[in-house]
């Protein structure tokens, strides 16, 4: 059982890292942790032969976008402002309350009920019969799911195209203004 | 003696114990190769310009009349770096200052695993990958986990507590994010032409020389042989260390041990990628013109008794005189090795490039090269992705 053992060791090191996202009083630490956690988490779908969504996970989550809050961090120098007193509330008592409910109410069903803990038809083996990760998730993405990729895509493109325009600035509106070269860069 | 045959095949027989072995010896010479590229083009990068500049460059370090052009002279750089003093200055983040390179050097390493270099070899019995780690998805690996190196650089350049550092930091990892996606798309058509994602699968579709990457997709060869470049902060694309604006950019705060580290991080980078675009576009470890088959068969008709006579030396090697290197069964490590030969010869010319590249143009702006990245790689690299999907998606249609 040396699979069942190493995902012990991940999961542990997975909230370990977790606890310090939120725990860190540094936001630099915690943008660190928080890349550990998304590598570790990767390493736990590597161990479930997802290779395909632990490559993605490493390439999209902890290559880009956690680089990006590292950037906002290092650039608005939050560290002055990170050594207030932590002070506990009613309300934070509540939300942990709700989340340490839920997490109770969660295990308990993966637990219990036989249906939440089954293997689906998608096994290792069967996967690789298939003809392997990336085959069959680019088969499932293109024919099953569609549609809802293809709307996925076109939402995140007009994110895109809507935090340019957000950005850009406008020429017409001020029309006294001296135009600087970089106006638009 | 205390070797046993009986002791021998009982272990042979137990794959994972073999498989194991073979990892670590696989490991072990990766690691050695990695550290040693450093102080060699170290070495190159100090001669060659002498070269190009008609000048001697450093030859004079050396014991009795043995100078070997100056080849010690990386030796003596390196005890000489490791033995200073550690600085770490005042009002730097401690941590994160003696992190940093770690964080880079990791990356490297990591992508050293999954390269490739030779084909899989027959020993024992059983088939032996010489990539270190085999994943089914080795262009995604590749991808992702080089992607991590920004934060190396980037932690490096804020714990320093130095404008120039936290500057060069952000100028490098601005620039390495602009060119990842460019290198990555680049690679989208291989993966089409070959119809893989195993580096192993590419190299051995690479059989003939108009079966290379370079002939089937030129303009992804261009885009990757840029973007290599650019992501090693190489020239012309230095602009993160550009000397006169930055001191030395992101590690100007680092000496000593730290300072090697980072040195190490960014030619074992330089190595890898150069491992990488001969693999990918230059066949790999095929030899052109001789298929790996063929060169299989060559060896193993050859009589090359000399293991043989060694092993008779400690007593058990009669059985083997006779034999040739196939029935032995070492011709495939043989001819894998030979790959690995082939392979190294590539990268080397790759990074001669690198050399040849940073003596030869001048640096770029940088706006240049954020408009180079965003507005000319990015649209050819999608352009190049659509029309190879259309003649890919012709040429499998029946």
């Amino acid at each position: 059982m040396t699979q069942l053992h190493l995902f012990y060791v991940f999961a542990a090191l997975v909230t370990f890292c977790s606890v310090m996202v939120v725990g860190s009083r540094n936001p630099v630490t915690s943008a660190v942790f928080l890349v550990f956690d998304l590598f570790l988490l990767a390493g736990i779908y590597a161990m479930m032969e997802a290779h395909f969504v632990a490559a993605i996970q490493v390439l999209v989550y902890a290559g880009a976008i956690v680089v990006l809050f590292v950037f906002v961090i290092m650039l608005l120098n939050l560290e002055q402002e990170s050594h207030g007193k932590v002070r506990v509330s009613i309300p934070d008592i509540v939300m942990m309350g709700i989340t340490g409910l839920s997490f109770v109410i969660i295990a308990f069903l993966v637990a219990r009920v036989p249906s939440m803990a089954t293997v689906g038809e998608m096994t290792p083996e069967a996967i690789a019969a298939a003809g392997g990760n990336t085959y069959v998730v680019g088969m499932v993405l293109f024919t099953k799911y569609l549609w809802p990729f293809e709307l996925a895509s076109i939402l995140i493109l007009l994110a895109m195209v809507a935090s340019i325009v957000i950005a850009k600035k406008d020429k017409a509106a001020k029309p006294g203004r001296r135009r600087t070269v970089n106006a638009n860069q | 003696m205390g070797l046993d045959l009986q002791q021998i095949q009982a272990f042979l027989d137990n794959e994972f114990a073999v498989q194991l072995i073979a990892t670590a010896i696989k490991f072990a010479v990766v690691f050695a190769i990695c550290i040693q590229v450093p102080p060699i083009m170290i070495w190159v990068e100090r001669r060659a310009p002498a070269l190009m500049q008609r000048r001697k460059g450093p030859n004079r370090v050396g014991f009795f009349k043995l100078r070997l052009w100056g080849l010690l002279q990386s030796a003596a750089d390196a005890v000489k770096l490791i033995l200073k003093e550690e600085i770490v200055p005042r009002g730097a983040n401690k941590i994160f200052f003696q992190i940093a390179p770690i964080f880079g050097v990791i990356p490297a390493l990591l992508i050293a695993c999954a390269i490739p270099y030779g084909n899989d070899f027959q020993l024992f019995g059983y088939n032996i990958p010489l990539s270190i780690v085999n994943v089914d998805v080795g262009f995604l690996f590749i991808l992702a986990v080089s992607s991590l190196g920004i934060y190396g650089i980037t932690i490096a350049g804020w714990a320093s507590n130095n404008k120039y550092s936290l500057l060069g930091s952000l100028r490098a990892s601005a620039q390495m994010i602009s060119y990842e996606i460019p290198l990555g798309m680049s690679l989208i058509p291989i993966v089409l032409i070959y119809g893989t994602l195993d580096l192993n699968q590419i190299v051995i579709g690479q059989s003939n020389l108009w079966n290379w990457g370079i002939i089937t997709s030129p303009i992804s060869f261009m885009i990757f042989f840029v973007c290599m470049f650019a992501e090693t902060n190489r020239a012309p694309f230095d602009l993160a260390e550009s000397e006169a604006e930055l001191v030395a950019g992101f590690h100007t705060e680092y000496g000593s041990a730290k300072f090697a580290l980072i040195f190490l991080t960014e030619y074992v980078v330089m190595f890898i990628l150069s491992c990488l675009a001969s693999t990918v576009f230059f066949g790999g470890w095929q030899i052109p013109f001789v298929p790996h088959d063929t060169l299989m068969q060559l060896i193993g008709g050859l009589h090359i008794p000399v293991l043989p006579y060694l092993l008779d030396l400690v007593g058990w090697g009669a059985p083997f005189l006779s034999l040739s290197l196939q029935e032995m069964g070492v011709h495939s490590l043989i001819a894998s090795l030979i790959g690995v030969a082939v392979l190294f010869i590539k990268a080397g010319f790759f990074m001669w490039m690198y050399v040849w590249v940073r003596w030869t143009l001048p640096r770029f702006r940088y706006d240049q090269l954020m408009s180079l990245g965003w507005k000319f790689m990015l649209p050819v690299g999608l352009a190049n992705i659509f029309v190879t999907a259309i003649i890919v998606a012709i040429l499998n249609f029946k």
